[in-house]
Parts: structure tokens; C-alpha cells; sequence
């Protein structure tokens, strides 16, 4: 330890590395390979169904929505949380928009609002439940998640609201229009797993979540604010949901309290699928954006290659245990 | 000597449940000494310095004072903001993630929106590991912390504590887990803060280390304050015979 105290010394690579691939790289490249795999299965044994841009383009449909979802899902799992709640936020943000818009008269920006502004109380829900009281989040979101079903059926009694008056507005061409042969929301959920990434990786919140889910005691140690962290990202899940459910009332110009059901089990899927590992800590963004794909083309995919509905569950659990086998034999660890 | 003290401790106490793990303790830490906590397992020596950190807060009644300003609503981002940086015993180390985002774990570089300045932060790691005398080519800034042997981790947390400018460093049993010549080093080290006009706080399980580079012992026996006072020229020796005896009566 030398007495010169400057912080100014030249720094020059010296280090020659051989190459290796970097340790963040590892579950992208193996979600990646993993769908690449899966889609040569699917194409082989359908080529005219798996080579058609139709098929695509139904696909960019939906995947979307599960991309916008499994984002914050990512953040709230390396923050060493989970969130469960997230299928019950969307039909009742969703309500928030489909009332308001009906109460000002088909005023979009009102009706976002509102919907945000739903998310984020039900994610601060979530994050006072978890931190405040200090109960486990899979137990607590579990709660929420009936909580906020039977809350969204109790206010909405089974109606079925539409909105076609809304089918003609730019506003939704420009968020579930298409752009060519891709949908609108397509560009959007990109944007968004972009925008997010870049805060995941970048940003100092980013950090701050990785080191939430890895040593909580360290970062407390060192004045980070832990419990705000998490909190941060149970809000983060709630705004997707309203992204979500936004996305999702404009796509069919249908509000309906059900919208919610059937996300939960996929979209987590995705998260895992991905290469993030459920033990907090580590997660990849690009990870999440190939798992919710293999995820969608699974869902679409078994059906147009001829097997009947009945096989999609089959093929989900397959492509989880095959995914997480194959992220343990590039990362060599994913449970601590 | 000088005359104003840097931090202040009046009448902290502690208690976890029924357990009273700190008791009246009166303390004023000056600005470039080197304080040795000495004390058997339990006495407190590792609460104290966090409650000093920030990191665990004192029982109504107590005050913390810092040149001479009351401190109200203390927690560990202020003591950092103020001056104070603490090698806490586990390491306080995030292990999945790089050496770099340890380091600058807190107090990360980032412009005005936030994003951290990756580059920066890494150039800086660097110059630091090279400053503190990590030789090892095999370790870049970005290697994660859990790929690093026990005393290279402490290396790291020793290094987080010297980045910044701070006017007292506390070390909580900073030696354990390392090499002999690693501990040596240490020892340099804390000489050398002391040499930067900041004042250190050091504990050790080892009295010899423990006496060889303080300028005042201060010992705690089961949550109490019992010795304070310079080492003047009291040898080794001495100096353990009077820890075995307050080990034995509980008081000198």
C-alpha cells in the first residue's frame, strides 16, 4: 500500500484476455439457443405454418403484452421479490381506464391516467405489505392477486364494455395499428424492454435492485435504501399492468374483467425461461424479451402444428425443465 | 490533541430485547487518532462502531455528535455523507455483482439522470487496486466479488472505505480471513490514514495488533465502558495483563 494518495494514475490494458463469454452474456445466449432450437423443431415438423409471416404477425400480437408484464417481473424477482398479484392489476387498471374513458367521454389521456394511477396504488400496496409489515411476497401478492380479482368482479358485474367508437382515433392506430406487417405495440413493448434495460443495467436504481436481491444487509450498510428499492419495483409491476391492460382494451376495443386470467403462469414462465433465476440478485432484460417469445410461440405454435390445445401445458413444463437445465450447464449455478 | 472532537457519543445505550448490549457509554473520538476497541466476544465492540455507521440506531436518550452538531435521524447515508466509512466485520459486500459496483456501492458516479458512469467507475477501481497493492492480473474491476479468495473481498471492502475522503474510518475486525503479509499490510494502512489526519477506529481479536497501532485503548466488558485512555508507554504486555483482568473482575 503506497503513501500517494491521487486517484489520477493512468490507467492502460494491459491484461491480454483470451476470450471467454462474460458471465451477464450466459442466460441471454442460452434462452436464445434454447428458441432457436425450439423453432427449428417447430419448423421441421411445420414449415408452410412456422415460415409464414402470418404466423408472426398473429404472434406480435400478444407478445407484447407479456414482454411489458415479465420487464417488471424481472426487476421485482433480482430484487429478491416476487409478484403474483400482477394478473389481477391489469383487469382492475383496466376497469380505471374503461370507466373513466366512459365517464369523459372517450378522453384517452384521462383514462391512461387513471388506469396508471391504479397500478401504482396496487403496487404500493404490495410494497407496504412486504416491507413495512415484513411478509413474504409470495404469500402477500398470492393475497392481493384474489384480493384485487374479486375487487375488479365486485365493481364490473360481468360487464363486457366496448369501446368501437374508439376504432377509428389515431391515438389507437398508433399504439395497436400496424406498421407494416408488424403491430404497432410490437415498436412499444421493444421501446419499453430498451428504455427498462437500459435502467436495469445502467441506471443507479438498476443497481440498486440487483444488490436488493443479492445482500440487502450490504447494501443497507452502505445507505442504500433498501426497502424503497423494493417498493420502487412492486410500483414498477403496477404500471406495466396499466400499460398492459391499455394496450389490451385498445387491441380488442373490448374491456372485460377476465382479461387478466392466463398471464400469470407464462409470463413467469418467461421470467425463468429467460435466464433469470429465481434467487434475486442476477436477471437479464434480453432475457426476458426471448423467454416471453419461446413462451408465445409455444402457446401458438403447438396448436398450428397440428396437435390439439391439450398439449400447450405439456409443451410449457418441457421448455421450462429443458431451459433451466440448459441455463445450469452454461452459468453452472442457478439456485444458491 | 486538538481541542474540538470529531464525533461524540453521550450516554448511548442499546438493548435488543432483554438483552442490554450497550450501557451509558460516553466516548469523544479526536481527529487524527488511531482507537483501538478491544473487548471479549459480546462486549459490544461491533455494536458500537454501527451505531457510530449508522447502520443500527441507539436507544432513545443517547446522542451522537459530529464536530460539535447534534445529530438527529442518524442512518448510514448520512454517516457516509459526513465523513464516516466503516469496514464492517461481514464485508458488507454484494457478491454477484463486480468489484467496481462494490466499491462504489452507495455512491455510484452517475450523471444527471441518474445513469452510472460505468467507465469512470471502472478506471477508478482500477487505480485503486493498484494503489492498494493488488497484484493478482487475473481480477479486473468487473470480476464479480464471489469469484475472490476471503482476503482479496476484504480487500475490496478495505478499498470502498479509502475512495472516499473521510475524516474517520472504523474497522471491524478487518484481518480475519487474511495471509499473514496481508495483515501486515493492514496495519500500514491504518498507519497510513492516521499519517492523512483521519481518525480510525479498529478492532481486533489480536491484542498485539491492537496495541501496536493505537494511540488510546478503549475497552468494553459486557455493553460497558471500563478503560479509556492513551497508550502512553504501556508496553504489549502490559496491555494484555490489563485486558485479562478485566476479563476476570470486569473492571481494572
Amino acid at each position: 500500500m503506497s503513501e500517494e494518495n491521487s486517484k489520477t494514475s493512468v490507467v492502460e490494458n494491459a491484461v491480454v484476455k483470451k476470450f471467454v463469454i462474460p458471465d451477464k452474456m450466459k442466460p441471454v445466449i442460452g434462452a436464445a439457443g434454447f428458441y432457436l432450437i425450439m423453432m427449428a423443431i417447430f419448423i421441421f415438423f411445420a414449415p408452410d405454418v412456422f415460415l409464414d409471416v402470418g404466423m408472426f404477425t398473429a404472434v406480435f400480437l400478444s407478445l407484447p403484452l407479456y414482454i411489458i408484464m415479465g420487464l417488471a417481473l424481472v426487476f421485482v424477482t433480482v430484487a429478491g421479490e416476487i409478484d403474483l398479484s400482477f394478473p389481477s392489476i391489469v383487469p382492475l387498471s383496466g376497469l380505471a381506464f374503461s370507466v373513466t374513458l366512459t365517464a369523459t367521454g372517450f378522453n384517452f389521456w384521462a383514462a391512461f391516467f387513471a388506469s396508471l394511477l391504479t397500478g401504482v396504488a396496487c403496487g404500493l400496496l404490495n410494497g407496504f405489505l412486504v416491507t413495512k409489515l415484513g411478509f413474504s411476497s409470495l404469500i402477500t401478492t398470492l393475497g392481493v392477486n384474489f384480493m384485487l380479482i374479486g375487487l375488479t368482479q365486485v365493481l364490473n358485474r360481468g360487464e363486457v364494455r366496448q369501446f368501437t367508437e374508439f376504432d377509428e382515433s389515431p391515438i389507437r392506430r398508433a399504439i395497436v395499428g400496424s406498421w407494416g406487417p408488424i403491430p404497432a405495440q410490437m415498436f412499444w413493448g421493444l421501446g419499453l424492454a430498451v428504455i427498462l434495460g437500459l435502467i436495469f443495467n445502467r441506471h443507479r436504481f438498476g443497481i440498486h435492485v440487483h444488490i436488493a436481491g443479492d445482500n440487502p444487509e450490504a447494501g443497507r450498510a452502505m445507505g442504500i435504501n433498501i426497502e424503497r428499492v423494493k417498493v420502487y419495483c412492486f410500483v414498477l409491476v403496477g404500471i406495466c399492468c396499466a400499460l398492459t391492460s391499455t394496450v389490451g382494451i385498445l387491441l380488442n376495443s373490448t374491456y372485460y374483467s377476465t382479461m387478466g386470467e392466463g398471464y400469470l403462469l407464462p409470463v413467469l414462465a418467461a421470467v425463468f425461461v429467460g435466464g433469470t433465476p429465481v434467487t434475486g440478485g442476477r436477471g437479464t432484460i434480453a432475457g426476458l424479451v426471448i423467454g416471453a417469445t419461446t413462451v408465445v410461440f409455444i402457446n401458438t405454435g403447438v396448436i398450428a402444428v397440428g396437435l390439439d390445445g391439450y398439449y400447450t401445458q405439456l409443451g410449457f413444463g418441457l421448455v421450462i425443465i429443458l431451459s433451466l437445465l440448459g441455463h445450469r450447464t452454461l452459468s453452472g449455478r442457478l439456485t444458491r | 490533541m486538538s481541542a474540538e472532537p470529531l464525533v461524540e457519543l453521550v450516554k448511548i445505550e442499546k438493548t435488543f430485547g432483554r438483552v442490554q448490549a450497550l450501557t451509558d457509554i460516553n466516548l469523544k473520538l479526536y481527529p487524527g487518532e488511531i482507537v483501538s476497541l478491544v473487548g471479549d466476544n459480546g462486549a459490544g465492540k461491533s455494536t458500537l462502531t454501527k451505531i457510530i455507521a449508522g447502520t443500527e440506531k441507539a436507544d432513545a436518550g443517547g446522542l451522537i455528535r459530529l464536530r460539535g452538531a447534534d445529530q438527529k435521524a442518524w442512518n448510514a447515508a448520512k454517516a457516509r455523507q459526513l465523513g464516516i466509512e466503516t469496514v464492517h466485520q461481514n464485508r458488507a459486500l454484494s457478491e454477484q455483482q463486480s468489484i467496481y459496483a462494490n466499491v462504489f456501492m452507495g455512491r455510484e458516479i452517475t450523471n444527471r439522470f441518474g445513469f452510472v458512469k460505468r467507465k469512470k467507475e471502472i478506471e477508478e477501481t482500477e487505480s485503486l487496486m493498484r494503489r492498494i497493492g493488488y497484484t493478482s492480473k487475473v481480477w479486473t474491476p468487473q470480476s464479480q466479488v464471489l469469484k475472490l479468495s476471503g482476503g482479496e473481498r476484504q480487500g475490496v471492502a478495505i478499498s470502498r472505505a479509502i475512495l472516499f475522503d473521510s475524516s474517520l474510518v472504523m474497522l471491524d475486525e478487518p484481518t480475519t480471513a487474511m495471509a499473514l503479509s496481508e495483515q501486515a499490510e493492514v496495519i500500514e494502512f491504518i498507519k497510513d490514514l492516521k499519517k492523512q489526519g483521519k481518525s480510525v477506529i479498529f478492532i481486533s481479536h489480536n491484542p498485539w495488533d491492537a496495541h501496536a497501532v493505537a494511540d488510546r485503548f478503549v475497552i468494553l466488558d459486557r455493553g460497558r465502558l471500563v478503560f479509556d485512555g492513551p497508550k502512553g508507554n504501556m508496553s504489549a504486555d502490559d496491555f494484555i495483563q490489563m485486558l485479562r483482568d478485566i476479563a476476570k473482575k470486569g473492571s481494572i
